[in-house]
């Protein structure tokens, strides 16, 4: 599954992963934002695998926001984007434009 | 957070900028490889102390697409279209977007700085303190160029150009690629531009949004890396240098080691 969110004026975040018994597994976060440390990206990705495909975005964001380490800069993107990106592959595309 | 610290009046930014020996290392052509290994081994070196703060204007030797630290190469490349089209695929050590480079349609140059330079700056406002001066060659041309932030050189003839940071050990690496001249057609075949990516531009094409700078001043793209530099040495001081034999056999071996290798390309597959 692939969902993507940028994030206006700044960055787009792409995410793909795969559900598995209702779990996210297999995610891969990419896009064309800013992170320092570089490192902070593992740790933002490791905050997805296993979480319920029925979490809600704010739960997601939470969970991804508590997960990046202190001292982080995400410039362009943020925890809350990302979150929409994974509700976005969730949601059918019917969903979207109803 | 960073942008509650007061930002650095103008008048410091410059006297920073004065208050080192700048080099130059003018263009040469390297692969594409090489370029991507140069910046970590120049950035660090500056931040030892081994090498004055510098600018290089890069040169290239063939066509190729420079991700991001962070893309996706499907998510960002056309693989077979790009291999069809002897376009190289390499991974960068910054973060931002994909760029689709022919030697002679792109002017790229990286700044080195000890990171003393942006102290007080937020991320934010670096990117517009380390492109300042391009600006203002660029307005001296006759372009109606300024600073978008996060990160474009833009104009109202279209986006020039985009920069991205990294940061070693006390140095900042601050690069930027401005378009020359566009193969639009190919650009569109090897990269995968989707409509998210242009959702707050208010546009539906990823070619009505660039204004290359042969279209904008018609000079050649050697006058104006010369007035860009020329301007640089006007307002800073800048002498001209080059790449030792032992940096450029650290980015050798980097290139085997690190940039060249499919865990690095492929990082995030």
């Amino acid at each position: 599954m692939h969902g993507e969110y940028k994030t206006p004026g700044g960055k787009l975040v792409r995410v793909d992963f795969d559900v598995v018994d209702e779990h996210l597994t297999d995610v891969v976060v990419s896009g064309d934002f800013f992170l320092y440390p570089e490192e902070a990206l593992e740790a933002i990705t490791q905050s997805l695998f296993g979480v319920s495909s029925t979490a809600s975005e704010s739960a997601l964001a939470g969970r991804i926001g508590a997960a990046i380490p202190a001292g982080t800069e995400w410039l362009g993107s943020s925890p809350e984007a990302l979150a929409i990106a994974v509700r976005r592959a969730l949601t059918p595309e019917s969903e979207v434009n109803a | 957070m960073s942008d509650e610290i007061s930002p650095v009046p103008i008048e410091e930014q410059e006297k920073r900028w004065k208050s080192y020996d700048w080099k130059l290392i003018p263009a040469v052509a390297q692969r594409p490889l090489i370029n991507m290994a140069l910046d970590e081994v120049l950035t660090v070196r500056v931040g030892r102390g081994d090498r004055p703060p510098t600018i290089r204007i890069w040169g290239w030797a063939n066509r190729c697409i420079v991700l991001g630290r962070f893309q996706s190469v499907k998510n960002e490349v056309d693989e077979l279209a790009a291999q069809e089209n002897g376009v190289e695929i390499v991974r960068r050590i910054s973060g931002g977007g994909a760029m689709f480079i022919e030697p002679e349609g792109a002017i790229t140059y990286s700044i080195y700085a000890p990171e003393e330079m942006v102290k007080g700056l937020s991320f934010s406002e670096s990117y517009a303190f380390f492109d300042g001066w391009v600006v203002e060659s660029l307005r001296s041309l006759g372009v109606d160029a300024w600073y978008a932030p996060l990160n474009d050189i833009a104009s109202s003839g279209g986006k020039i150009g985009g920069a991205a940071q990294a940061r070693r050990g006390g140095a900042v690496l601050h690069h930027t690629t401005m378009a020359y001249q566009m193969n639009v057609p190919l650009m569109l075949s090897v990269l995968r531009i989707g409509k998210e990516k242009l959702s707050d531009k208010g546009i539906t094409s990823a070619d009505k949004r660039v204004g290359p700078l042969r279209q904008q001043t018609e000079m050649p793209r050697e006058e104006i890396i010369d007035h860009i530099v020329g301007t640089f040495q006007d307002k800073y001081g800048l002498t001209v240098g080059g790449i030792t034999a032992e940096e450029m056999a650290d980015a050798e071996a980097l290139v085997e080691s690190r940039f060249g290798t499919r865990k690095w390309i492929y990082f995030l597959p």
